[in-house]
Formats: structure tokens, C-alpha cells, sequence
């Protein structure tokens, strides 16, 4: 089921938290609405949940506006929360609501309970899980639906960093089994990159760059989503040239800059080394069994030109995309 | 100490008895406590899940004014009401003084706060997101208050509790407005006040002792309901 945006804008008061001209979600995807902290992802997670009303424009799911379709959605909230009772009851109660038949509701919450790793808690108090167990939980809670539309905000919040990391490498296989079109918030551009198809890139409640992954990383519109999407932002004569994460090798290059080391860390996988081009901040992946330069040296680093996006100082602002299949392109240099 | 003693096996006597006039009084007091307090809980309910809930301007000045209302002697309540409902008074015309609704309206009035901040309370306890969860989740408007009712039991009966208590201990309204009619308006409370008086105090004693034992039934059987359950 494909979930559209149409000239939606949504509001606190006066102040205007989300414009979005146009945004189409594609059926069977997985969208990853990436930002930082207050660009407006949980509030437009929520509109198509319809758990809030645009103050202008329609959201559209499967042609049927949000509240309507609510049928259609599961969600998993950031801060998950339970009822009384055991996890089993809540489990039971989701699908309760959609009026599934009492056996059904068995194999599904038990199917989801299972892939989700939280089988052997169904008998405990909900309300009593860990952070992690409960975040689990919460998820396994959203998949037992088998919803058209899952909504998922920050999955991976609330866990601690291992178990972060095992739940970052679960979630694909198990987006894949019980969930359709999903959109997932986080404001991580890993989790975004690991997890999604889409990237759908807000910022100030403005979508600043939709499209297939791919695409959305190869062309930031401006600097700032280059700088939020890792680039490292290096000025030229024209402008601001960006580097895409990863982008910089040791020793000259098809561009070729001067960096003034400033510290050399040791990753154990790799050594980096840190300093400044200019007055910019930059950081160079060594080999282990590289000759490694000593911090005050000045050093010759390289991009590949297809690594560079060029932000030449009189390029006006790009509207944004209408889309997420029709991703913005910038120019590259 | 021997009045004490007296006292105990008067209430026995007379309730192995079966007094006719004890146990007149005892239903007469559970009828007006009681009714009076599902009307607060019926007004005092849907206010404390707003006060709780909505956000609004005038919120915490309602707020202070319940808590204030929790405070009000009996007394007061049933001068005011007296002053309504007596005969030259504004609503004199429905010659409610000195009547069973007089006494419910006065102890309605009592009970309200008790219940509406009670509620307030346990409903401001639920998690914030908890009425979204239950929308999404597809739980119409019914079954949504049905659930957060069940999560806020604790607070709910405490509410119950609470109001029933005030009302069927107090003497002040019930006397003001009620008149302590014998076969009428009399309850247990405004039924000791007059046994003291003739200085019966074996009556009295038991009166109070049937009081204490109602009012433990009634809470007890509440307090059950509370703390049965999902945890």
C-alpha cells in the first residue's frame, strides 16, 4: 500500500513544524525519514498514523485519508508502552482490536514474539520488561499486525549499544517477513543506510532530499544535508566543495588538497587520522601498514572526483523533490 | 471503660435482635451515602479525566478549586444548601428541605472534589502516550475510556473510597439539610448525635459501632476490587 502526502502543512500554534508540497511513500519499501532532532520525522510519522490532523492538505493511505485507514497501520512509538497485564495480554489485545479470531491471534503474537526475541518473556508483566526487552517488545507488538503500512519511530532507540547492534542486524529480515511499506524514523545516517531503501531527509520540517538511498547520498541539494549525510564540507574558489563520507585517501588524487594533521587515532581496524583542510575538519582512513604522518605535518590528501558534490556560491536554493522516486540531483564536480 | 463494654453488647443485642429502627437507620444511611456518591462519581469522573487529560487555561484554577472543595467542612456545604433549598430560599419552591434528596444534593457536594481530584490524579499517573497507543491500535472511543479506566482502577476506587467515606461519616450537612427526622432523615452519624444527646450513650455507642462495621464492609469489599487484577 502506497502512503502520499498532498500539500500538508502542520502546525504548534503558530509556528509551522512540517511543509511538505509532495511525498509519495512506495508500496513494499522501506522509507528511513532521516533528521536531526526536531526537523519535523515523528510529527509526520504521526500524521500518517492520523494520530494528528494536517492544518492543511490530505494524507493519503492507499487512496484513503490517514484516520480512516488507521486499520492499515501499525506503529511502534519511540517510548514503548504497555498496558497492565502480561506481555502476552498486550500482545493479544493489538490483535484483539483488529478483530482477528482467537487462534489466529495465537500464531501471530507467538510467531512475532519469537522473531522478535521476546518469547520467553510473554508471560511477564509488561509493564515490569527492561528498556531493551520492552523496545523488543514494542516492535514485536507492531509486527504481529502484518499491517499494510508499519511505522516505526527510532526501533532502535533505548537499547544499549550491543544490543543495538543485534537488533540493527535483525530488523531487515524481519521487516521483510512481517511488515509491507514501512517508514521508519531515526536520525541515524547508518541505521538510515542499513535499513531503508528510501531516504527521506528532513530538516526544519522541510524535506530537503527524497529518492532511493543511492541517489539521496551521491547528491545532497546543500550543504547542510551534505553535512548531516557525513560530508565533509571543504571551501574552494567557487564555493564549497563536499567530500562524501569515506571520500578522502591518503597522498594526491584526481583533487587534491592540504591537510594539517592534528591527531592520529588508532581504531584498531584502521587508523584515522584527523586535522583541518583549510578551516574545515577532516578525517583520513590510513592502512594499518601505512607510513603514518605525525600530528603538525602538512600532508597531501585525494578524492575521486565522483566523490565530490560542488556548492558554488551563487546556486540558488533548490525546491524541494516532489517525490521519492524522483530524487533531487546536484551538480557534481 | 464499663460504658465502652455496654455499649459493645447493646450494638450485639440489637443487632442479633434485629432491631427494626437500627437497621431502618443503617439502610436509610446507605441509601443517601451511597446515592450521593454514584452521582459524584457520575459528575466528578468525566471532570477529574479532563482536569487530568486536557490542557486548557483555566485548568489549574478548577484545580485549586477542588482541592479547596476537599477541605470544606460538611458544615459549610450544608448551610449553603440549606440556604438553596429552604423554603423563601431560591429554589424553595421544590420543597426538597428536610428531605432524602436534600441530604444526597448536600453530600453530593461533599463527595465531587474528593472524586474529581482523585481522578485528576490517577489519570495524570498514566503514561502520555498511552491514548495514542490505544488508537492506533484501533480502540474506538468507548473502549479507549474502558481501558484507561482499568489502567487508573487504583486511583478510581481510591476515589470511590474516599467520597463514600466522607459522606457517610459526616453529621454536619446531613443535619443542616436533613432535618434528623426519625423515620425520615435520620442516619447513623445525625442517630448518635441524638442518643448522646438524650444521653443513651449504649444506643449511641452502637450506632457508631454499625456505622464503623458498614463502612469497613463497603471499603473492603472496594479495596478487593482494587487491588485484584492485572498488575
Amino acid at each position: 500500500m502506497e502512503a502520499r502526502l498532498e500539500g500538508v502543512s502542520f502546525a504548534y500554534g503558530d509556528r509551522t513544524v512540517l511543509d511538505v508540497p509532495a511525498l509519495r511513500f512506495e508500496p513494499s519499501r522501506v522509507t528511513a525519514l532521516l533528521g536531526p532532532n526536531g526537523s519535523g520525522k515523528s510529527t509526520l510519522l504521526r500524521l500518517l498514523a492520523g494520530l494528528d490532523r494536517p492544518r492543511a492538505g490530505r494524507v493519503l493511505l492507499g487512496g484513503r485519508s490517514a484516520p480512516a485507514a488507521r486499520a492499515a497501520v501499525a506503529y511502534a512509538f519511540q517510548e514503548a508502552v504497555f498496558l497492565s497485564g502480561t506481555l502476552r495480554a498486550n500482545l493479544d489485545l493489538a490483535l484483539r482490536l483488529r478483530g482477528l479470531p482467537s487462534v489466529e491471534r495465537r500464531e501471530r503474537l507467538e510467531e512475532a514474539a519469537s522473531a522478535c526475541g521476546v518469547a520467553h518473556l510473554l508471560t511477564r508483566a509488561a509493564v515490569h520488561l527492561s528498556g531493551g526487552e520492552a523496545q523488543r517488545a514494542n516492535l514485536a507488538r507492531a509486527l504481529a499486525l502484518r499491517a499494510p503500512i508499519t511505522l516505526l519511530d527510532e526501533p532502535l532507540a533505548g537499547f544499549d549499544e550491543q544490543g543495538r547492534r543485534r537488533l540493527l542486524g535483525e530488523l531487515p529480515a524481519l521487516l521483510r517477513r512481517f511488515a509491507a511499506t514501512t517508514v521508519l524514523v531515526t536520525h541515524d545516517r547508518e541505521e538510515a543506510l542499513r535499513l531503508a531503501a528510501d531516504i527521506v531527509l528532513l530538516r526544519e520540517g522541510r524535506v530537503r532530499a527524497a529518492g532511493p538511498k543511492e541517489a539521496v547520498f551521491a547528491a545532497p541539494p546543500d550543504p547542510e544535508t551534505a553535512a548531516f549525510l557525513g560530508y565533509t564540507l571543504l571551501p574552494t574558489h567557487v564555493g564549497l566543495a563536499g567530500v562524501a563520507p569515506g571520500g578522502l585517501h591518503p597522498g594526491a588524487g584526481e583533487r587534491t588538497f592540504e591537510m594539517h594533521v592534528e591527531e592520529i587515532v588508532d581504531l584498531i581496524s584502521g587508523i584515522e587520522v584527523v586535522g583541518r583542510i583549510g578551516a574545515a575538519r577532516a578525517a583520513v582512513s590510513f592502512p594499518t601498514a601505512a607510513p603514518l604522518p605525525s600530528p603538525g605535518e602538512r600532508i597531501a590528501v585525494g578524492a575521486p572526483g565522483s566523490a565530490i558534490v560542488s556548492f558554488t556560491a551563487t546556486t540558488p536554493d533548490r525546491p524541494p523533490p516532489a517525490t521519492v522516486d524522483r530524487p533531487a540531483r546536484a551538480p557534481v564536480a | 471503660m464499663s460504658a465502652l463494654w455496654d455499649g459493645l453488647r447493646e450494638a450485639v443485642r440489637l443487632i442479633a435482635s434485629g432491631d427494626g429502627e437500627l437497621f431502618a437507620i443503617a439502610a436509610r444511611t446507605l441509601l443517601v451515602s451511597g446515592s450521593a456518591t454514584a452521582l459524584a462519581m457520575l459528575a466528578g469522573v468525566p471532570l477529574g479525566y479532563l482536569l487530568g487529560r486536557a490542557r486548557f487555561p483555566a485548568r489549574t484554577l478548577i484545580l485549586a478549586g477542588v482541592g479547596t472543595g476537599m477541605g470544606m467542612p460538611p458544615v459549610v456545604a450544608g448551610l449553603v444548601i440549606w440556604l438553596l433549598l429552604v423554603r423563601n430560599g431560591p429554589f424553595g419552591g421544590f420543597e426538597l428541605i428536610y428531605t432524602k434528596p436534600a441530604m444526597i444534593i448536600a453530600q453530593f457536594v461533599i463527595a465531587t472534589p474528593l472524586v474529581t481530584a482523585f481522578t485528576a490524579a490517577s489519570i495524570q499517573a498514566l503514561p502520555a502516550r498511552l491514548p495514542d497507543l490505544l488508537a492506533v491500535l484501533g480502540a474506538g472511543r468507548l473502549r479507549t475510556l474502558w481501558l484507561l479506566a482499568r489502567e487508573a482502577r487504583l486511583g478510581l476506587l481510591a476515589a470511590v473510597i474516599a467520597g463514600f467515606g466522607a459522606v457517610v461519616s459526616e453529621v454536619g450537612a446531613s443535619m443542616a439539610v436533613g432535618g434528623n427526622l426519625a423515620d425520615d432523615t435520620r442516619v447513623l452519624t445525625t442517630a448518635i448525635v441524638t442518643e448522646t444527646s438524650r444521653a443513651n450513650t449504649e444506643r449511641a455507642l452502637a450506632y457508631g459501632l454499625v456505622l464503623l462495621a458498614m463502612a469497613f464492609a463497603v471499603v473492603a469489599v472496594l479495596t478487593l476490587a482494587q487491588q485484584r487484577g492485572p498488575r
